[in-house]
């Protein structure tokens, strides 16, 4: 066994990278996604690494021994629609919950009459209401009539779902008419997909838990069938190794257990990038960093956190809110694409339309006549007309000038120049604003942080980012265009669990609580057992999520599942008061205060991966191509600076700046306020100007 | 000054980022249900004179509404402001909108001068006076609805005037509104800390040059606008029934919108007296309205500040219901927005056929009080849930369903069905949406909800307040289309007699084991139900929002025809 491989499949491309396990080296590989059937693209792109490495497909297989898999199957099938006929079970007098969305029409559209909601996934004639009756203490006010569960149960069945999702009224207080309603279930249509509220995401409020549950069964078969047809179409080649599955979370496990929880996959998107980025913050020294993504549409910014990916439990996909821990990534409209407009009043705005990849940018020749974020970068010189894309496309810097001067510089009589600089501004800020709205929320003051910066069009922006916040290191790993799937490779295996736990702070008993913890820790070791991770590799943590008496949203705290003592809850509500000040500017010590969930989330570490670093070579000499005029945003003019090829660049190369660093995936600019160093596995470390940076 | 495109659009989505941190820790930190589910609250940034710059608002109607009350504190405390000062304000007579309006504001000071205020506006749990809630519907003058707090320092240079804290909270029933107060105040320090920043950054002359621009680009922004819409004067009355003390009173609002080149005036003359009881609506609330209904009309999205209006003249004439006279009752003007947008929403509809709405449902709500026996605690809520009908068709687009009152944009949310079981001493026996509810139209009405629930514990109190219960005063459609459908709330009790409370009503000692049930009607159609694609009123009775029997009726529908 020789090779693993990280696979993310994107909208457009399928980014994969492979380690050698002989020599611990790894390179990276793009090949174009198959949206119909993405796992036709994902084995196209396999073949190609084989051809690469001079082997045949099946010789290649033969010798993985990993492929990690990030999919967005579940994310296309919300998005378009194309989810499971599902069906809904609910408490009658309640049908419309899921669909109600608490009758907020959406912060954005306040004063717009003419906006329609996303459908829900599940429309009114297939959400059936069922008698039945648990109030808030958990006490049976109405038995669930049976009987007319089963009619409902054949209504639906008659109606050809694929798909069955039961949520009743405080089911998360007592799940004993959902467990009895699964029997029923069982018995009447084995072969559905079953998704049941107090099994999927046992805790108060409905609005959450409905569209959380649903939101499985939705997604639950079409997970099913993909990577069903995935595993097979792999073993059919002979592939002897085993395949992971990256969750929203950040962690991976295996189809069998993703396959139980699929909405679990719905956000996994983007959760590759932050675990690649915690591993370059460790090569770093420090345990904190930002990882931020501008890709052709949108930026994301997410944190890690004391060596940890934060995650979040209000996730929402095309206003369906999905309350499973997933990564926290705060997405912006900004990215090379944004289209920059001017309104009534003259104001500059970028975004959040996108020009997308049809007709794309002005300067992609396809049509496309408004001037977007790539226009200003190639006006401004960071981009060669010759060598977007490693030269694979042709830029016409002709058509972005024209666009940005009847759009922007003639309305603001300005020349090209300077309205290609503001609109470089203006991303820079909306880009700048979201990093800094993410990092607050954590509690950090962005000047402390590490940005690490992925995609293609990122490492172009990060260093005027990075100027904005103050922040004074910014790491383009070697991996940048393909982050998500190198992360995937570092990622561990990750599950967890919730339990409602719903009582004054100061009548928790430590036992009860202790025993429910070690409830969920054990279900997660078993399934760590399953997925053959060795007992010293497991790990657990609790945590509690607290709140002011009164308040209506928790703050969570987290522990040792070990240290529910006495001093041990003490410790937690000390780290309670301090995390509430951070993020909300005060804390009320003394004030009366609610626990209400307890939950867990086991670990399984899977091993150093132990890269070897990058090829060595001469760093006196710099590989330079022709030096070009760029502008500087400091100066608002351009000046011609030193260009260099980023693909030739080995470590202990260092770049004073101002500069551009071109490679065939990505291009750098680095701002006269910064230099660069190419560390031990070639990646590049942007700092400061006078920072003492060491390979 | 000189102009800066480049800087103020910089400088402007700089303050809306602001804004908007403002406005989470609010959301997140608060306490009442009010504020943190349905985030009744509005975030301001104003200039030191009281000119608005920015806004976030969560609910449109406070967000307009803050300003005559900024103008005032900013002359009140002109020179006499210390960096750490907290300032609280609710009186309508010296610029407040409601007197459970609460405004919190901080001045932001730069190099030792003080160059702009933050604000938060929210609604309180409780104000004292005869009604816990307020809402006091058999008040005849603004001392019997709560405390009247003209604006008063709270901490004087960042130290807390414990004797003034004491007095205000002292004569309020409730903890949780002191805990609010709190969370505002936070909200206002994050702000202060951000906007410091922002001015040390910039320097005070860029700044000023950045917001002149800003007020100017929101100007010229609404004058396109107007100009869009041809001259002329556009006439429309409407009315608002009972006060509380006249339940069969009516009160017509008389406008006239003058469209002039790019100058618009709203014309109030003509409209009837201000009212013994509380329904009178103070002008900051009628200029909040009118601003509602100019951006709903607006296509694109305008900045929201001062400059808008400096196009847009709002004349009220003083004693009348829409600009009343001291010391009348006011509690309820609020909710007039509903009829004040219907008002203009009618009045445009030959102007602007294509962006005006059919009339969203009329607020018909309920505040409940009283005794927690679990907890051992008093409670006050609104029932927010029940009361949000659905929203006016428009052309292009259906009604929005189950939205609520028009001066909410939707922006108000429904507490979710288990927390409001939680946090209240009530059963919810029914909350969906409410078949037959939307008014029929090429376009439908959104639809409204029904609500029943069962109170567990005695002697809770109810204040009503509200309007549409009948044909003619419900949601109207337009262009062809029919009225949504009426509200209506019933208590039925123990022993199974009814009560059909009035519009504006008190009902108290509520035995344990009422049913209260309440109909949020739906909202008004858009243009003739013959043009509707039969496929989506077919979908309408699949999904039993729309009968068999009522399909027909509006829209000749008949269940066998083939689809499509």
């Amino acid at each position: 066994m020789t090779y693993l491989v990280g696979i993310d499949v994107g909208g457009t491309f399928t980014d994969f990278v492979i380690v050698d396990e002989r020599d611990r080296s790894y390179r990276a590989h793009k090949s174009p996604s198959t949206p119909a059937d993405p796992s036709e693209g994902l084995l196209r792109g396999l073949r190609e690494i084989a051809e690469l490495l001079g082997l045949a497909l099946e010789d290649f297989l033969a010798e993985l021994s990993l492929i990690v898999h990030g999919t967005t199957v579940t994310t296309n099938a919300v998005l378009t629609g194309r989810g499971a006929g599902t069906g809904l079970l609910t408490t009658e007098g309640f049908r419309d919950v899921l669909e109600m969305r608490r009758g907020v029409r959406s912060r954005e559209h306040l004063y717009d009459n003419t906006y329609v909601a996303p459908p829900p996934l599940v429309p009114r004639a297939r959400r059936l209401p069922v008698p039945e009756r648990v109030d808030a203490a958990g006490e049976v006010r109405t038995p669930l009539d049976r009987e007319a569960l089963a009619r409902a149960v054949t209504q639906l069945v008659d109606d050809g779902v694929e798909a069955l999702a039961v949520c009743f009224m405080h089911a998360y207080a007592n799940d004993e008419h959902e467990r009895q309603a699964r029997a029923v279930i069982e018995e009447l249509a084995p072969d559905l997909f079953l998704s049941v509220s107090s099994e999927v995401l046992p805790q108060v409020r409905i609005n959450d838990r409905v569209s959380t549950t649903v939101m499985n069964s939705y997604v639950g078969p079409v997970l099913r069938r993909y990577v069903d047809r995935l595993v097979a179409g792999l073993a059919e080649l002979g592939f002897p190794g085993l395949l992971l599955v990256l969750q929203s979370n950040g962690g991976v496990a295996t189809p069998e257990l993703v396959s139980r929880l699929p909405a679990t996959t719905v956000l996994s998107g983007p959760a590759g990038g932050p675990v690649a980025g915690l591993a370059h913050a460790r090569e770093r020294g420090v345990s904190d960093c930002i990882v931020v993504d501008m890709g052709g549409t949108s930026y994301d910014a997410s944190i890690v956190k004391d060596g940890e990916v934060q995650t979040t439990r209000e996730g929402e996909i095309d206003r369906h809110p999905i309350s499973l821990p997933m990564t926290d990534v705060h997405t912006v409209g900004a990215g090379g694409g944004s289209i920059a407009w001017l309104d009534d009043g003259g104001l500059l705005h970028l975004g959040p339309q996108s020009a997308g990849a049809h007709p794309g940018p002005a300067a992609y020749g396809r049509g496309g006549t408004e001037p977007t974020c790539t226009d200003a970068d190639l006006v401004l010189g960071y981009l060669d007309p010759q060598y977007f894309l490693g030269g694979r496309m042709a830029l016409r810097p002709d058509l972005a000038r024209e666009a940005i001067e009847r759009r922007i510089a003639q309305p603001l009589g300005l020349d090209v120049t300077a309205a290609a600089g503001a609109m470089l501004e203006v991303i820079t800020l909306i880009m700048a604003a979201g990093t800094k709205d993410m990092a607050f929320k954590r509690g950090f003051d962005p000047r402390e942080l590490l940005l690490v910066s992925a995609g293609g069009a990122g490492p172009l922006h990060a260093g005027m980012i990075a100027e904005e916040l103050d922040i004074e290191r910014v790491v383009i790993p070697r991996m940048s265009a393909v982050l998500c799937a190198f992360g995937m490779l570092l990622a561990d295996l990750r599950h967890d669990y919730v339990r409602s736990y719903s009582r004054p702070w100061d009548q928790l008993d430590p036992a009860h609580a202790g025993d429910l913890v070690d409830r969920m820790v054990a279900t997660g070791m078993a399934a760590l057992e399953q997925e053959g991770i060795a007992p010293a590799d497991r790990s657990a943590v609790g945590s509690a999520d607290l709140r002011y008496r009164g308040q209506h949203h928790e703050v969570s705290v987290t522990f040792d599942p070990a240290s529910l003592s006495a001093e041990g809850l003490g410790a937690i509500e000390d780290a309670f008061h301090r995390r509430h000040e951070e993020l909300y500017g005060f804390s009320s010590r003394g004030r009366p205060m609610d626990i209400v969930s307890l939950r867990a989330t086991t670990l399984g570490r899977r091993p150093d991966l132990r890269l070897q670093p990058a090829a060595a070579g001469d760093p006196s000499r710099l590989p330079c191509r022709t030096p070009r005029p760029v502008y500087l945003p400091s100066t608002g003019t351009m000046e011609t600076v030193q260009v260099y090829d980023g693909d030739l660049l080995v470590p202990g190369h260092r770049i004073v700046g101002p500069a551009v660093v071109e490679a065939a995936t990505t291009t750098l600019f680095v701002p006269e306020r910064f230099d660069v160093l190419v560390d031990r596995s070639g990646n590049l470390i942007m700092h400061r100007k006078g920072l003492e940076e060491h390979i | 000054m000189r102009t800066d495109p480049i800087l103020t659009s910089i400088v402007a989505s700089r303050l809306k980022t602001i804004g908007e941190r403002m406005g989470v820790v609010v959301e997140r930190s608060a306490r009442s249900p009010l504020l943190v589910e349905g985030r009744d609250f509005s975030v301001g940034i104003y200039d030191v004179d009281g000119t608005l710059v920015e806004q976030t608002e969560y609910i449109p109607v406070l967000g307009y509404a803050t300003t005559p009350a900024m103008k005032h504190i900013a002359g009140r405390f002109a020179g006499r402001v210390a960096a750490g000062d907290v300032i609280l304000h609710n009186d309508p007579y010296t610029g407040g909108n409601q007197l459970s309006d609460w405004r919190v504001t901080k001045p932001v000071f730069n190099a030792g001068e003080h160059v702009a205020w933050v604000v938060i506006v929210a609604h309180q749990a409780d104000i004292g006076g005869n009604v816990p809630g307020s809402y006091n519907p058999f008040a005849t003058d603004m001392w019997q609805e709560g405390l009247r707090i003209t604006p008063v320092k709270l901490y004087d240079a960042g130290v807390r005037r414990d004797d003034v804290w004491d007095l205000v909270f002292g004569n309020v029933r409730l903890d949780v509104v002191a805990d609010d107060v709190t969370a505002m105040i936070g909200a206002c320090t994050v702000g202060e800390r951000e906007l410091v920043a922002l001015l040390e950054r910039y320097g005070i002359e860029r700044y000023r040059t950045a917001v002149a621009g800003l007020l100017d680009a929101a100007e010229s922004s609404a004058r396109v606008v107007i100009n869009g819409i041809a001259d002329g004067v556009y006439r429309a009355d409407w009315v608002v029934h009972d006060d509380g003390i006249d339940h069969d009173g009516r009160w017509t609002i008389r406008l006239a919108v003058t469209v002039a080149g790019d100058r618009m005036t709203f014309d109030f003359a003509g409209t009837d007296d201000q009212a013994t009881g509380y329904i009178n609506t103070p002008r900051a609330v009628t200029i909040s309205a009118v601003m509602i209904a100019f951006f709903m009309v607006a296509e694109d999205e305008l900045p929201h500040n001062d400059g808008v209006l400096r196009c847009i003249d709002v004349l009220t004439p003083e004693g009348s219901l829409v600009n009343p006279r001291f010391p009348a009752p006011t509690c309820f003007g609020n909710h007039v927005a509903d009829q004040l947008a219907a008002v203009i929403m009618l009045a445009l509809v030959d102007a602007v056929p294509r962006r005006v709405t059919a009339a969203w449902n009329h607020l018909l709500a309920s505040i409940v009080s009283g005794w927690d026996e679990r907890v051992q605690a008093p409670y006050v809520d609104i029932l927010i849930n029940a009361c949000k009908g659905g929203g006016g068709a428009t052309f292009g687009a259906d009604g929005y369903d189950h939205i609520g009152l028009i001066g909410s944009g939707g922006a108000i949310a429904a507490q979710d069905p288990e927390m409001f079981e939680v946090v209240n001493p009530h059963l919810l026996h029914r909350f969906e949406y409410l078949p037959d509810s939307a008014g029929a139209g090429t376009w439908r009405g959104g639809l409204g909800v029904i609500t029943e629930l069962e109170f567990l514990d005695d002697g809770a109190q109810m204040s009503i307040f509200g309007d549409g219960d009948t044909e003619a005063t419900t949601a109207f459609g337009i262009l062809g289309g029919t009225s949504g459908s009426t509200n209506e709330i019933t208590f039925t009790y123990p022993d199974g007699t009814v009560h059909r409370p009035r519009l504006k009503d008190l009902v108290s000692d509520i035995p344990r084991g009422t049913i209260y049930r309440q109909r949020a009607g739906g909202g008004g159609g858009y243009g003739h139900p013959s043009e509707r694609p039969r496929e989506r009123v077919h979908a309408d009775v699949v999904n039993g929002v729309l009968s068999v029997e009522r399909a027909r009726e509006l829209y000749g529908y008949e269940p066998d025809a083939p689809a499509g």
